[in-house]
C-alpha cells in the first residue's frame, strides 16, 4: 500500500535512533514524551483534522486513562494490564454517553462544550481527593512488565511507547484510507451530502469521538506507569490546547503532520529555556500565526508549496514549448 | 408502476407555506421534471423527498414504502441519490475519493475491519475504486481523477456531483438544477448526460430552470407555483397549457424546442 511508505520510514527512523544515540537524553527521555504526545495528537487529528469535529477537552480522556490505572494499581492492588483495560472501559462509557449530545453541536458551540468537558474532568481529578490524591497527585504507581520483561529503563519505555505509537499510526493510516476514513472526511466536507450518500453522520461522529478518546486513554495509562506519578496539572485545559496546537502546527488532516507537530512542541521547550516562562503565550502565538499564514499546517503547507513550485516550473516549460500560456481551460 | 408517489404533501416554515397539499407520481424509468418560479418550493420538495426536511403532512411512498420520517442516510439506503443546487462537494478530498464516498452503501467495511486492513476490506477497496472510475468515466471526468476537488472549475464540479450520486447505483436520482450556471456547450453536454443516465434505467427527478433542457429531456413535467400544483403533463401539453403560459412564462413562450 503506497500510503504506508511514510509509515515504514517512521518505523525505521524510530528503530535506528536509539542505536545511533544510545542513552541520549533527547532520544530516550524527551523522545518518549514526544512519542506519547504524538499518540495523542494522531488521535485528536482523527477527530479534528479528518472528521472536522474540534475538541478542546482531549486531555480529559488522557487523564481518565492515567487516573484509572493509577488508582486501581496503587489503591486496589490491580495488575497494571487489567487496569489499562478498565481505564479504556470507563473512557468508552464516558465518551459514548457524551458523544451524542456534544457532537450535535457545531463550530464554536462544539468547542465550548468540549472545553467544558475537559475542565469538568480536571475538576473531578482535583476534588475527588480521596481517590485521586487531589492537587498533590498520586505516586508509587508500579511499572509495566511483559512476561517477566520489566519496563524499568528509559530505553525500554522508549521501545514500549514508540511501539504503541507505531501501531496507532498504522491503524490511523488504514482508517483514513478506507471507507470509514472517507466517511470521516466526507462529513467534514459536507454533512448533508455525506448523509445523502448513505453515511450515518451521527454514528460516524460518535465512533470517531470514542476511538480518539480510547487512544488518549491508553496513552494516559502508559503515561501513569512511565512517570510512576500523576497529578491533575498534566491533564489541564492548557494541555488540551497544547494538543490542538500540535495538530494545527503539523497540519490538520495529516497524520504525519500531527506527529511532526507533537515532536516540535515537545522539543522546543527543552531546547529553549525561556520557553518555560512563556509557554502558554508561545502556544497562543503559534496558533494565531499558523491560522493566518499556514492554515494547512507545516507538513501539508510545505508539501503544497513544494508541489506548486515544481508545477509552476513545469507549466512554464510547457508554455514555452507550446508557445502559449497557462494550462488551458481545465 | 409508480416508483415515487407523493400525496397530500405540505410543509410550511413559520407560517410561510412552502408546499401545500401536493400530489404527483413518478413512473419508473421516466425523466420527471418539476418546474416553477423561484421560491415555488422546488428545493423544499427535494429536501423532503431526500429526508432532510420532515413534511408537516402527507406521505411520500418510494417503492411502496412510506419514507416520511426517515433520515437522509436511511432514504439513501432505499436507492435514492441526489445532487444539490448549491454544490455540496467534499472539497477536502480528491475527485476519486469524492466519488468513492458515493459507493458507501455498496460496501460494508466497518471501522475495525478498515483499521486492521483485513483482506475483505482490501477487496472492497478495489471494488469501490472500480465503481468510482466507472461513474467518473460515465460523466466524462477521466482526466480529473487524481486532482483535488477544490481545484476544479464549476462546470466540472456539477458533473462530479452527478458522478458521486451515480456511484451509489441509485434507483431514483434527484437532480437539483444541474444546468444552473453552465454555459451553452456545458448545458448541451448536461442534456446528453441526463438522457444517458435515463437510458441506463435510472429514474430521474429533475428541477431545472433551463426550459430548453427541461422540454427536451422530460417525459413528464409538473409545474408548481406557491407550493401547489399548477399543471402536469407531457412537455407538449405543458407548453400549450394557458395557465402555465400565463402564470409562469409571463404570457410569452420564448423557448424553442
Amino acid at each position: 500500500m503506497s500510503y504506508l511508505r511514510g509509515f515504514y520510514l517512521l518505523t525505521i527512523t524510530a528503530a535506528v535512533l536509539p542505536l545511533i544515540f544510545p542513552d541520549n537524553y533527547y532520544v530516550t527521555v524527551v523522545g518518549v514524551t514526544a512519542a506519547l504526545h504524538a499518540i495523542l495528537a494522531v488521535s485528536l487529528n482523527l477527530l479534528m483534522g479528518y472528521a472536522g469535529q474540534i475538541s478542546l477537552g482531549h486531555a480529559g480522556f488522557f487523564g481518565i486513562g492515567a487516573y484509572a490505572s493509577a488508582i486501581l494499581t496503587t489503591r486496589y492492588g490491580w495488575n497494571p494490564w487489567p487496569a489499562i483495560l478498565a481505564g479504556l472501559g470507563l473512557t468508552a462509557v464516558v465518551a459514548f454517553t457524551l458523544a451524542r449530545p456534544i457532537l450535535r453541536l457545531k463550530g464554536h458551540y462544539l468547542a465550548m462544550a468540549t472545553l467544558g468537558l475537559g475542565i469538568i474532568i480536571n475538576i473531578v481529578l482535583v476534588q475527588a481527593g480521596k481517590f485521586t490524591g487531589g492537587p498533590d497527585g498520586l505516586g508509587g504507581i508500579p511499572s509495566l512488565s511483559l512476561f517477566g520483561w520489566s519496563v524499568d529503563s528509559d530505553l525500554r519505555w522508549y521501545i514500549v511507547i514508540v511501539s504503541v505509537l507505531l501501531v496507532v499510526v498504522w491503524l490511523a493510516l488504514n482508517i483514513i484510507n478506507s471507507r470509514s476514513g472517507r466517511a470521516l472526511r466526507a462529513l467534514h466536507g459536507s454533512e448533508v451530502a455525506a448523509e445523502m450518500m448513505g453515511i450515518n453522520t451521527t454514528a460516524t461522529k460518535t465512533g470517531v469521538f470514542v476511538l480518539a478518546a480510547l487512544i488518549a486513554s491508553l496513552a494516559g495509562s502508559l503515561f501513569a506507569y512511565q512517570q510512576a506519578f500523576v497529578s491533575p496539572d498534566s491533564f489541564s485545559f492548557f494541555f488540551s490546547i497544547e494538543l490542538v496546537t500540535m495538530v494545527v502546527l503539523g497540519g490538520m488532516a495529516s497524520t504525519y503532520g500531527a506527529i511532526i507537530g507533537a515532536i516540535i512542541l515537545t522539543f522546543l521547550p527543552e531546547l529553549l529555556v525561556v520557553f518555560e516562562d512563556y509557554e502558554v503565550m508561545i502556544f497562543g502565538a503559534i496558533l494565531m500565526l499558523m491560522m493566518i499564514f499556514l492554515p494547512q499546517g507545516l507538513f501539508v503547507g510545505l508539501q503544497h508549496l513544494l508541489r506548486r513550485l515544481t508545477r509552476d516550473r513545469r507549466t512554464a516549460i510547457d508554455a514555452a514549448e507550446a508557445g502559449e500560456s497557462g494550462r488551458g481551460a481545465a | 408502476m409508480a416508483l415515487l408517489k407523493v400525496s397530500g404533501l405540505s410543509k410550511s416554515f413559520g407560517g410561510v407555506t412552502a408546499i401545500a397539499d401536493l400530489d404527483f407520481e413518478v413512473p419508473e424509468g421516466h425523466v420527471y421534471s418539476v418546474i416553477g418560479p423561484n421560491g415555488a418550493g422546488k428545493t423544499t420538495l427535494f429536501n423532503m423527498l431526500s429526508g432532510i426536511y420532515t413534511p408537516d403532512e402527507g406521505s411520500i411512498r418510494f417503492l411502496g414504502r412510506d419514507i416520511v420520517g426517515r433520515l437522509p442516510h436511511k432514504v439513501a439506503e432505499l436507492g435514492v441519490s441526489r445532487t444539490f443546487q448549491n454544490l455540496q462537494m467534499f472539497f477536502n478530498m480528491s475527485v476519486l475519493d469524492n466519488v468513492k464516498v458515493g459507493c458507501h452503501l455498496r460496501t460494508k467495511s466497518r471501522l475495525w475491519n478498515s483499521a486492521l486492513r483485513l483482506s475483505s476490506t482490501r477487496r472492497e477497496e478495489q471494488q469501490a475504486e472500480l465503481w468510482a472510475r466507472e461513474a467518473l468515466h460515465f460523466c466524462g471526468l477521466d482526466d480529473y481523477l487524481q486532482l483535488d476537488a477544490d481545484a476544479l472549475p464549476y462546470g466540472v464540479l456539477k458533473r462530479l456531483e452527478i458522478a458521486r450520486a451515480l456511484a451509489a447505483a441509485p434507483k431514483l436520482l434527484l437532480m437539483d438544477e444541474p444546468a444552473a450556471g453552465l454555459n451553452d456547450t456545458e448545458t448541451k453536454a448536461m442534456r446528453k448526460l441526463i438522457r444517458r443516465i435515463s437510458d441506463t434505467g435510472i429514474t430521474v427527478l429533475l428541477v431545472e430552470h433551463n426550459m430548453g433542457l427541461v422540454m427536451d429531456v422530460s417525459d413528464r413535467i409538473l409545474v408548481i407555483d406557491y407550493g401547489s400544483r399548477l399543471a402536469e403533463g407531457s412537455p407538449r401539453e405543458i407548453q400549450h397549457n394557458p395557465k402555465v403560459i400565463d402564470a409562469y412564462l409571463g404570457g410569452e413562450v420564448e423557448y424553442a424546442v
